[in-house]
């Protein structure tokens, strides 16, 4: 890796004050586990001046539950989420979804709120010695819309139309089921509306914001939720479509639905379409394949990632029937 | 930057002031409670129960550390990018990737090493050699790391368990049924010589 300076942030204040001092030429580091691999790729064209670790600020290691809501500090490491006894029993899909990334060494490094603010998985974005000047590094165009685009987006691209590279997050769609809220150094934010991607940006956060907390509010009863992925291996290994489901089931029909698909878009794609479909409908193996088929409707796929639209509603239909039963 | 242009300069994040009170006031305001600053690049930490004081550069992974810096060359680097789990080694209890881990963000850490681990004469080591858990051998310190890992997490583990556990460390030779052998005759052997222990007390 190239030189730069490191900083340890004793405190959240601490935190934004370096990286207001830095702006875009600091990054900030937790679990590492995205961050190094990019650095040691060289993938942008400007590298880090500043690397800022808050991993050192006290107290952003937690989970707490009340009646209303699971609290969930920011640098809580995905494998403590996925053994968490209150995760598990009330928001399923987060725990899932926790234990399901990576590996189980990643697990232990890694953090949720590095999990949702890692970069973009595309093989051009992430050639080595900035090789491809693609749109994400404001260049001139994305070369998987002509190239191997086995794994992009099927839902279109973003930065202005282009970027077709996937969101590789396990944890974003179950967050966004889960109508989870991320609590920011200075706001709240809905998990749905937390994604954007930007030339090198990939959420709504300012240069000087850093994530501290994700709550999850209580399901109301008779919820149950599940996050299911399809990746060719079990174990180290990104998503090619992973999908998170809470549907709440009052008196046999669906009162309230929430479909989650990632790796399917430059963001989390949130499969409207199909929550239509089974919004006051008592669920079985038909409603459940419509549901699919309207989850892929506005499908897009690009020349190699056709399989990827039959992928993504075969994991909405069987999301959709693990929540029944 | 300003730390060149100001007379006094935070030891703690580098910030610069015109004025002492201006300092002052920063470091009450923003690192109350930190403790003593250490040294720029100074970290200490235990490496195999011998305690270590050191001076690292901030681009310095754990791996190189240890591995170049140190000498001790039990732990093997391949992908350098976290996803073939060869540099693995126990920091604080857990097994980790040594390779995505800053030196520097290792300071009063506990690591444990393949070396730490032979040193303590762990029966995982005969085991492994017995059982042949090995081709090329590249990729076994990394499994003996995660195994032990394991077996102090969990002195007992089913099979599942333990190839949850291995899920992490590839090995492009296949021993994979070898491993889960060499760690349930482990773990048996631990329960007996625990059992033992605790007889003659």
């Amino acid at each position: 890796m190239k030189e730069f300076k490191h900083f340890n942030a004793y405190s959240i204040d601490e935190a934004v004050s370096l990286l207001g001092r830095y702006g875009d030429r600091a990054c900030v580091i937790a679990g590492g586990t995205d961050l190094l691999g990019k650095m040691k790729d060289v993938i942008l064209p400007t590298y880090p001046e500043a690397v800022i670790n808050i991993k050192t600020i006290p107290d952003l290691n937690y989970i707490t539950q009340s009646d209303e809501m699971l609290k969930i500090g920011a640098l809580t490491t995905l494998a403590e989420i996925a053994h968490s006894e209150a995760v598990r029993s009330r928001c399923l899909a987060l725990a899932e979804a926790a234990c399901r990334a990576a590996s189980p060494q990643i697990r232990n490094m890694g953090t949720i709120a590095g999990n949702i603010c890692q970069d973009l998985r595309c093989w051009y974005y992430r050639n080595q010695n900035n090789r491809f000047s693609c749109l994400r590094k404001k260049g001139g165009r994305c070369y998987a819309i002509k190239g191997d685009n086995r794994y992009h987006s099927i839902f279109g691209g973003s930065v202005s139309g282009g970027c077709m590279a996937v969101h590789p997050s396990d944890t974003a769609p179950a967050l966004i089921a889960l109508d989870a809220k991320i609590k920011t150094s200075s706001r709240m934010i809905d998990a749905q509306d937390f994604f954007e991607v930007k030339p090198v940006k990939t959420t709504v956060l300012k240069t000087d914001e850093i994530v501290t907390e994700i709550q999850v509010p209580a399901p109301p009863a008779g919820t149950s939720s599940t996050f299911l992925k399809f990746a060719l291996r079990k174990s180290i290994d990104f998503p090619i479509v992973n999908c998170a489901a809470m549907i709440t089931v009052k008196d046999g029909k669906v009162a309230g639905a929430r479909i989650c698909l990632n790796a399917v878009h430059v963001v989390p794609y949130r499969a409207a379409r199909a929550e239509k479909v089974i919004i006051g409908k008592s669920l079985n193996e038909a409603v459940a394949e419509e549901a699919g088929q309207a989850a892929v409707a506005e499908a897009k796929p690009l020349e190699h990632n056709k399989y990827m639209v039959a992928v993504a509603r075969t994991l909405v239909k069987r999301a959709i029937l693990a929540c029944t039963g | 930057m300003t730390k060149e242009s100001k007379k006094y300069v935070c030891p703690y994040c580098g910030e610069g002031f015109d004025t002492a009170e201006g300092l002052k006031e920063h470091v009450f305001k923003m690192h109350k409670g930190c403790g003593l600053p250490v040294p720029e690049g100074g970290i200490r930490l235990t490496i195999n129960k011998s305690e270590y004081e050191l001076k690292v550069e901030p681009n310095w992974t754990l791996y190189y550390l240890i591995h170049d810096v140190l000498g001790l060359t039990g732990s093997k680097q391949f992908c350098d990018r976290g996803a073939c789990g060869s540099c693995t080694m126990i920091v604080d209890g857990k097994p980790v990737l040594s390779c995505m881990m800053l030196a520097i963000e290792c300071d009063r850490k506990t690591v444990e090493t393949v070396e730490g681990i032979a040193a303590e004469g762990h029966p995982l080591i005969g085991a492994y050699v017995k059982h042949h858990a090995m081709q090329c051998g590249y990729c076994t310190p990394g499994f003996v790391v995660t195994s032990k890992a394991l077996l102090d997490r969990n002195p007992d583990p089913t099979e599942e368990e333990i190839i949850e556990a291995l899920a992490g460390n590839i090995c492009r030779c296949g021993t994979y049924p070898q491993h889960v052998i060499a760690v349930k005759e482990t773990a048996a052997k631990l329960q007996v010589e625990k059992a033992a222990g605790k007889g003659e007390k």
